[in-house]
């Protein structure tokens, strides 16, 4: 039996730990022969057992080495019936144990019992047929596995035990047998088994079928076919993010646009609101004011009657200055609406409402994402009136409210923020940008 | 653990095995405890569940030896009962008998029906063996056996347990008195005694290895225990510390023995006062009791007054004197009974012999009858 250390370590030595497995079509055949017999079964096991050698090293100690035996039971030899290689004092008969084993002799490494109803425990018979095996086998840790049938009275429930004794130590006689592939799959990965296959009918049509799954490296033809795939998605997804980069300096363009009219507004606005105020000290100077106030240049009455409609929503405390043109969001919006499909415009539809209207949009997450996205409309105005600053948010949904009202803010105060202030709406707004369906041609797009 | 009849047991068997496990089961004695049989637990099968019964072929016999239960497993196959038994034995997961020492074993043979017994006292005698054996580790108890094993009144007639170590069983002998059974048998001769059944054992437990904690029990047969007068008046001296088994047994032994010596001339004596009373009474005894001898009822007149005398005599007569119980034949009590009086304390010697004992307990019915008979009639009714 090969696996045995040259030096010959003995049975109470440092190989101390022992492994053992069996595949599951042996177990199988194995319980197969026991529960068809109507009396007790015995036959042997073959396999092999080698040594691992593992070292560990730890920061505490230097290199440890840890000598653990791995029994492996390939194959079982069923006995045709009982007493066939001993007598009834349990002699064991080195010739019938020849012509029963014959040439497999060389790879027993145990052989095995079972009984019904019976302990887990060697019997007395057992235990003498043991030592003289394991000196006519030569197998200093000759293993034995007991198989019990354990019936209830009334037959409804049956368990079959097995348990894996290494009967010539001393101490821990009972070793854990395990099965591969038997057991809890969902923890474990398909394991396999370093069994040699020896089956010839099975080498044969593999070797006739295999030209159909296995290409000429001997890789299997599907892994390449998965891989160009794969590949394919990931051109797919590439040329993708050129399309995304393109359209988000679009935007980032227009947004950069809407920035400076929104300048100009401002600026306009500051000196128109100046004039008035020289007018209204000249004419007061004079005598009563006149009603030439109401016949003041449409655009600015319209625009401060714009002014006075945004603060109407009931949430808001306070008037907010600078609302955007209407005239500008409409142009805008036409400009949407012409390029996006069903679903999206749906969503883009309300927006007019939203800017002046006392309500604003459910906060539906279609209609918040991509009504914001333009970085208007009554929700910023809101957060805006109600002091809420936040810049720099977690959530996409949020951000887009948030860095609306932030953009507002800098824009009333300071100028100088704004490019801080586009930057921030891209690497939010994109994916907003993107429409529900995974489609680059989004709102953006011109 | 289920508990069955061995009758129970032997209708479940395959029938193959029947017999082997009858000769167990109904006559089966192994070691010196003779009154405790070898019991059966545990039938089950080794055939496929589809079997049609009945087809058990293993079970638990559970062995009485030096005060334990032995459980062992024996195993069988109904589909080949011509072959030998496996055993498992239980907690002694270390007695491994040698095969050679077995020779029911090795020339097994299924058609007699002692088979399986023989092999069983065999392996007891191993298990003897092995028991010693484990003794060689704590050699106090050892020594004392083998002392015992010298002596040729106890000789092979021992069973010796060597305790464990994690339990509270510690070493533990037990022998038979050997003057008893020559006493037994004198016994058996006048007492309903049955030789077969009755023992008497004597079993010391040694609690640890200094023989400080000594605990001596006698162990008797119940129809022993019983003529001698219960539990209660046989008390053993207890085991002398640093004392020698060698030097404690025949003490106990000759306890024993004065015991039943007195219990055998007890016996003789009320035989004797029986027969006195017989041929004084003559016909007015109305029954007595012919085996023990322990009781007796006259039925006696006195001017037209009849009356019934019966007369109890305890065990250990005649140094207990006998019990007289009046009763009148006429009158009845409250609670519907006959009335009576019963005299412990009247004339009395125990140097008399059967014959004074009934002249003088004619003389003492004359002077108390009149009083007897005035009290029925005062306390009594109709």
């Amino acid at each position: 039996v090969p696996g045995f250390a040259a030096g010959g370590s003995g049975i109470d030595g440092d190989v101390s730990i022992m492994a053992a497995s069996i595949s599951g079509y042996t177990f199988s055949s194995v319980c197969f022969h026991s529960a068809n017999s109507n009396s007790d079964h015995e036959g042997f096991l073959l396999g092999e057992v080698r040594q691992e050698e593992t070292v560990s090293i730890s920061d505490t100690q230097i290199s440890t080495a840890e000598l653990l035996q791995v029994v492996e039971i390939h194959n079982h030899d069923p006995c045709a019936q009982l007493f066939s290689f001993y007598d009834y004092a349990g002699k064991v008969n080195e010739d019938n144990l020849n012509r029963i084993l014959k040439d497999r002799r060389k790879s027993v490494i145990g052989w095995y019992r079972f009984r019904r109803n019976t302990q887990q425990q060697m019997s007395f018979r057992e235990q003498i047929i043991h030592k003289q095996l394991t000196q006519l086998l030569g197998v200093p840790d000759l293993v034995f596995l007991l198989f019990s049938f354990i019936s209830t009275a009334n037959s409804s429930t049956h368990a079959l035990e097995y348990v894996l004794f290494r009967p010539n130590r001393r101490y821990n006689q009972r070793i854990t047998l395990t099965i591969p592939n038997l057991g809890n799959t969902s923890q474990q990965e398909y394991k396999v088994s370093s069994v040699p296959n020896t089956s010839l009918n099975y080498a044969k049509v593999i070797k006739e079928h295999g030209a159909e799954f296995f290409d000429k490296d001997g890789v299997m033809k599907d892994i390449r076919t998965i891989f160009q795939v794969y590949s394919a998605l990931q051109d797919k997804v590439q040329a993708v993010c050129g399309e995304v980069e393109q359209s988000e300096r679009v935007k980032e363009k227009i947004q950069e646009d809407v920035n400076k009219l929104k300048q100009q507004i401002a600026l306009r606005k500051r000196k128109t609101a100046e004039e008035e105020r020289r007018l209204r000290e000249a004419q007061n100077a004079e005598s009563h004011p006149t009603s030439e106030e109401n016949s003041e240049p449409s655009e600015t009455s319209l625009l401060s009657r714009v002014a006075f409609h945004a603060p109407s929503a009931p949430e808001r405390p306070g008037t907010s200055p600078n609302p955007p043109s209407y005239s500008d969001l409409l142009s805008q919006e036409d400009s949407l609406l012409s390029s996006s499909s069903s679903p999206t415009s749906a969503a883009l539809l309300p927006r007019p409402q939203a800017v002046g209207s006392p309500g604003h949009p459910t906060p539906g997450p279609l209609g918040m994402g991509l009504g914001l996205s333009l970085g208007l409309g009554s929700d910023s105005l809101d957060r805006q009136a109600a002091g809420q600053e936040d810049d720099d948010d977690d959530d996409d949904d949020d951000d887009d409210d948030d860095e609306d009202s932030s953009e507002y803010e800098n824009l009333v105060s300071e100028a100088a923020h704004l490019p801080m202030v586009s930057a921030s709406v891209l690497a939010q707004g994109r994916p907003a940008a993107l429409s529900p369906d995974g489609d680059a041609r989004g709102s953006q797009t011109s | 653990m289920n508990n069955m009849s061995p009758e129970v047991a032997l209708h479940r068997i395959s029938p193959e095995l029947r017999p082997l496990l009858c000769s167990v089961v109904r006559n089966g004695r192994v070691g010196l405890d003779s009154t405790n049989c070898l019991r059966v637990t545990d039938l089950k099968t080794g055939c496929t569940s589809l079997t049609p019964g009945p087809c058990c072929d293993r079970f638990k016999l559970h062995i009485p030896y030096a005060g334990e239960t032995l459980k062992w497993d024996i195993i069988f196959n109904a589909r080949y009962p011509e072959l030998p038994p496996d055993f498992i034995f239980g907690e002694d997961a270390e007695f491994l008998p040698e095969p050679s020492e077995l020779p029911h074993l090795v020339q097994w043979d299924a058609g007699d029906p002692e088979c399986l017994l023989q092999l069983v006292k065999e392996l007891i005698q191993q298990y003897h063996q092995y028991q010693c054996q484990r003794l060689r580790e704590s050699s106090r108890l050892l020594f004392e056996y083998d002392s015992l094993l010298e002596d040729p009144n106890y000789g092979r007639n021992m069973e010796i347990y060597a305790g464990r170590k994690n339990s509270w069983v510690g070493d533990r002998i037990v022998l038979v008195c050997p003057s008893f059974i020559s006493i037994m048998s004198s016994l058996s001769q006048d007492t309903a005694l049955d030789p077969g059944e009755d023992v008497a054992l004597l079993s010391v437990s040694f609690e640890d290895a200094e023989a400080t904690q000594v605990f001596p029990k006698l162990y008797l047969s119940p129809s022993i225990e019983h003529a001698l007068g219960g539990s209660s008046a046989l008390h053993i001296p207890a085991f002398p510390s640093g004392g020698c088994l060698i030097d404690y047994v025949p003490q106990v032994c000759q306890l024993l023995t004065n015991k039943v010596q007195y219990v055998i001339q007890g016996y003789h004596k009320r035989r004797e006062y029986i027969a006195a009373f017989l041929s004084h009474f003559g016909m007015g005894v109305v029954e007595y009791d012919a085996e023990g001898f322990t009781k007796l009822t006259l039925l006696l007149m006195w001017k037209d007054f009849c009356f019934l005398v019966h007369v109890d005599l305890p065990l250990y007569f005649p140094r207990d004197q006998p019990t007289l119980t009046f009763q009148s034949v006429y009158h009845f009590t409250n609670s519907g009974q006959l009335y009576s009086q019963v005299q412990k304390s009247y004339p009395y010697s125990p140097r008399w012999d059967g014959n004074e004992m009934a002249k003088r307990a004619k003389a003492y019915f004359k002077s108390f009858i009149p009083q007897f008979q005035e009290g029925a009639f005062a306390n009594g009714k109709l």
